[in-house]
């Protein structure tokens, strides 16, 4: 329980110092939203100033930082320039649409990274294991970048995914199973995209924990004792290495998230990505502030699950 | 078995481990198969059960009930694993799987090889739990592996052999790992659980007291070949072979006996050290009660009065965890006094957990004690300041239980004598591998070896190696933790021989923390006795053997004795 509770303490305090940092970069950067307007000779400088005044932007940092966590509280996350919305909205649609993919994708390339890793670690220098040895060091020579725009290739050449967008234009009047098909096409290949980039890593760390744990003694009981090579492996095995796995969990969370990024922008994913460059382009202050802080509190929440996971899995953590 | 030969195949060529094994063990019998360690005896007990790894080639026959195990396909041979034939291996700790509970690991034995449900496994695991003497089964099925004793551990691991009523257990070295106290209650449990369920049992130890209770008859094997074989009482009585005698030998006790041993031994350890093999030792120069006269000063008997080398007062530990909401303290050590005097060398006895390693531990200054002062030559170690630190704790040096664990696999034999060095950049660069190479042939190692990787040294030899490193720092006390369990019992012979003739020459105090009684007995001027964390006794070895006050002392010896009343003696 205590350590529940350290952890829960320990992530609102990074969150804290997340927003804050954030905050004063943003202020530190030159210019602000209404730059462009300046040059605009049409605009007298008064209005800017208005505006300015207005939006609350020339008053000093702490004072709009108050204002933000005010804001915060109330829930809407303050104003966006840009759109003349509410922030909370705005983001929260993004948001749902990020957390589908960056949470299919990780969910896929963990289940795809474990069965891989075992059937490496199983039968090490056998066929499967060079197979994947060899896949994954192909894709770990690709860039992301590459793999999205080749997919995106894929797509238009093969005409048989869309190359854009989360749903189609008659959305709206598919029945259920219709709206659940269109959604998994057009999510297919920025997922795909997303988990070819993550798993070099995850199989290999999966392949390398339980190498280790092949070696140990209780493996070669549990063989002497006759339990079946299957059982070995996801019993016995696999439990025994999660304990780094756990850890992994988390970091793979923020490489996800980040690459997540990259993927929604280039094949069109109306995700959180496109949202956050649009805002940093035109400095649109609480729309970037709101997307940077929804980023961070999914990336402490998932390193909070992977907390959990070891805690649960690894009965030698709760010993101390 | 017959004609069982096994050989392995490694980058320089194959090496034979086992040549041409063969006996015979009926329904309900007991066989035991003595020798060193390396001569094969665990090579042979895997080859049954064909869990060798893959570089081993096996020719030979083993039949069991009838049939002839090396014909059948693996899938066969998996539903007689564990279930006609099972094993149980040394470490009990390294034989269950730390995450996963004692009890499900018992249970998954049973569904592995019967149809049934998970509830009626989990019964039928706690039946068997209850069976090997857990009077709340169900509090040991929910524990994990760490949180249970050794003892506890090696009889989750029986249950586990037993769960599903094999024809044969092979156990090997079933109690090697464990202290005295709890050796004699897993050899008794044994016993018992042979006689009521009937089973037949091959027991592997390099231990002759062991087997004395648990077979009727014995091999010894001796580089992968049999040396004698029959009926147990006559084996050990009237040995044929001089080299059952010469293992039989080294397990003799006598409290008076000089610590320097027989010179057969002792001509014996340079060959072996060269060839790595204990070459044969002639029946002529067998040994009697005679025992070699010791070159030190006979005087050593009784530590003269001077000022403590090392003196620990009212030193106190307490280690704390948590499990849930519950905080659990262990007192580890309890107001310690003791008073080490220089040249002399004292044995730390007590079962486990008492506190002797937390104290070896604290006097390294390796962990920090709650209270209490260590003072050296005067001097209290732990207010030293952190600059001084460094040349006073040169002056304690720690050699440990498990060499292959202690020094470290990647560097050579020779690196790793001249690490201390390198750390306190003591004497010229130079000079120092100069100092590894004078200090490894001090220890009985040849200097030609010293490229070689740790590993391709044998136990001994390790051990060897581990003095050579603590010595390179010139210190002036030596504190041995279970240094020496585990070894063969000539090689221990060979290393106390070492370590007697180092002190002479190096002036070193030793402090010996061990559960081995003979061993102490051989070695030391005085024996502490520890019981959970406190000194409950202290007195001269030959006093202490002969008449022990304290009751938990009584009881440590009276453990001892019934072992040893098993071996058949000599006249």
């Amino acid at each position: 329980m205590r350590y529940v509770v350290t952890r829960l303490i320990h992530s609102a305090a990074l969150l804290v110092g997340v927003s804050m940092l954030t905050f004063i970069f943003l202020r530190l950067a030159p210019g602000d939203f209404f730059t462009d307007l300046r040059l605009n000779p049409q605009v007298s400088a008064q209005t800017v100033a208005d505006l300015r005044a207005q939006a609350g932007l020339d008053q000093p940092l702490p004072v709009t930082y108050v204002r933000w966590l005010k804001s915060v509280a109330r829930g809407d996350l303050g104003l966006s320039l840009a759109y003349n919305a509410r922030v909370a909205p705005l983001l929260w649609d993004r948001a749902r649409n990020t957390l589908l993919l960056a949470g299919t994708a990780m969910l896929l390339a963990w289940l795809i990274a474990i069965v891989a890793g075992l059937s490496s670690a199983a039968r090490p220098h056998g066929i499967a294991d060079r197979l994947i040895g060899g896949g994954t060091s192909l894709l770990l020579g690709v860039p992301e970048l590459v793999l999205a725009l080749g997919l995106l290739a894929l797509a238009a050449r093969t005409g048989r995914f869309p190359t854009g967008g989360m749903v189609s234009l008659g959305f709206a009047k598919l029945n259920l199973t219709g709206k659940l098909k269109d959604v998994v096409l057009h999510a297919a290949l920025p997922v795909a995209a997303l988990v070819l980039g993550a798993l070099p890593v995850l199989v290999r760390h999966v392949r390398a924990s339980v190498l280790e744990v092949l070696q140990a003694p209780f493996i070669q009981a549990a063989r002497a004792h006759g339990i079946p090579r299957r059982r070995v492996l996801f019993g016995y095995a696999l439990p025994a290495a999660a304990n780094p796995l756990a850890s992994l969990f988390g970091l793979s969370v923020a490489a996800l998230l980040s690459g997540s990024l990259l993927v929604e922008v280039v094949m069109g994913w109306p995700g959180m990505g496109p949202l956050l460059l649009e805002a940093i382009l035109a400095r649109d202050l609480y729309v970037v502030i709101g997307a940077v802080m929804f980023s961070a509190a999914f990336l402490v929440g998932g390193n909070l699950v992977a907390d959990a996971l070891l805690y649960t899995v690894d009965p030698r953590i709760r010993a101390r | 078995m017959q004609d069982l030969t096994v050989d392995y195949e490694a980058e320089g060529g194959t090496g034979r481990a086992v040549s041409g094994v063969s006996f015979e063990l009926g329904p309900g019998d007991s066989l035991g198969v003595l020798g060193e360690s390396g001569c094969g005896k665990t090579t042979t007990a895997l080859a049954i059960l064909r869990i060798l790894p893959k570089t081993a080639r096996v020719i030979g026959t083993i039949r069991f009930l009838g049939r002839h195990l090396f014909q059948l396909r693996e899938r066969d041979l998996q539903k007689v694993r564990g279930a006609d034939i099972s094993m149980i291996f040394q470490e009990p700790a390294m034989m269950l799987s730390p995450v996963k509970r004692a009890g499900d690991q018992v249970s998954e034995v049973i569904r592995a090889h019967t149809g049934e449900s998970w509830r009626e496994c989990r019964g039928e695991a706690l039946a068997r739990l209850s069976e090997v003497g857990f009077e709340s089964a169900s509090r040991i099925y929910a524990s994990y592996p760490h949180q249970l004793s050794g003892g506890e551990q090696q009889r989750v691991v029986i249950a586990q052999a037993l769960a599903c009523r094999p024809a044969l257990v092979v156990a090997d070295e079933p109690t090697s790992s464990l202290d005295l106290g709890t050796q004699a209650e897993i050899l008794d449990l044994l016993s018992d659980l042979k006689e009521r369920l009937g089973i037949a049992l091959l027991v592997i130890s390099h231990d002759p007291g062991v087997l004395a209770k648990l077979a009727t008859r014995i091999v010894v094997m001796r580089h992968g070949a049999i040396v004698e074989q029959g009926a147990l009482g006559q084996v050990f009585q009237q040995p044929q072979s001089a080299y059952t005698q010469s293992l039989l030998v080294a397990r003799a006790t006598s409290p008076l006996a000089p610590r320097r041993l027989v010179p057969v031994l002792q001509s014996a350890s340079e060959d072996a050290v060269k060839a790595r093999t204990l070459p044969d030792v002639k029946a002529d120069q067998m040994p009697a009660p005679q025992r070699a006269e010791p070159e030190l000063s006979a005087d050593k008997g009784s530590p003269r009065y001077q000022e403590p080398l090392v003196s620990v007062r009212g030193l106190s530990k307490r280690y704390q965890h948590r499990r849930g909401l519950k905080t659990f303290g262990i007192q580890a050590l309890d107001n310690v006094d003791l008073d080490i005097a220089a040249g002399s060398t004292i044995a730390l006895i007590g079962e486990s957990g008492a506190g002797k390693s937390t104290l070896a531990l604290c006097l390294a200054r390796l962990e920090q004690p709650d209270a209490g002062e260590i003072l050296l030559a005067g001097r209290n170690l732990l207010k030293v300041p952190r600059p001084e630190l460094a040349p006073v704790r040169r002056k304690i040096q720690l050699i440990f239980q498990d060499s292959t664990q202690a020094l470290s696999p990647r560097i050579s034999a020779a690196e790793v004598v001249r690490e201390p060095l390198d750390i306190g950049s003591l004497g010229i660069s130079t000079e120092r591998h100069g100092r590894a190479l004078e200090l490894m042939e001090q220890v009985g190692l040849s200097a030609a070896w010293a490229r070689r990787s740790p590993l391709e040294f044998s136990g001994g030899q390790r051990q060897r190696l581990a003095i050579a490193r603590a010595l390179a720092l010139q210190p002036s006390l030596l504190i041995l933790d279970e240094a020496l369990t585990g070894l063969d019992l000539p090689i221990q012979a060979e290393i106390i021989d070492l370590l007697v003739e180092l002190q002479g020459v190096h002036r070193l105090t030793y402090l010996y923390i061990s559960h081995d009684l003979s061993l102490v007995e051989r070695v030391a001027d005085e024996v502490v006795v520890m019981h959970q964390g406190r000194i409950v006794e202290r007195a001269g070895t030959a006093e202490l053997f002969r008449c022990p006050s304290h009751p938990h002392t009584q009881a440590l010896l009276g453990a001892r004795l019934a072992l040893e009343a098993a071996l058949p003696r000599e006249a």
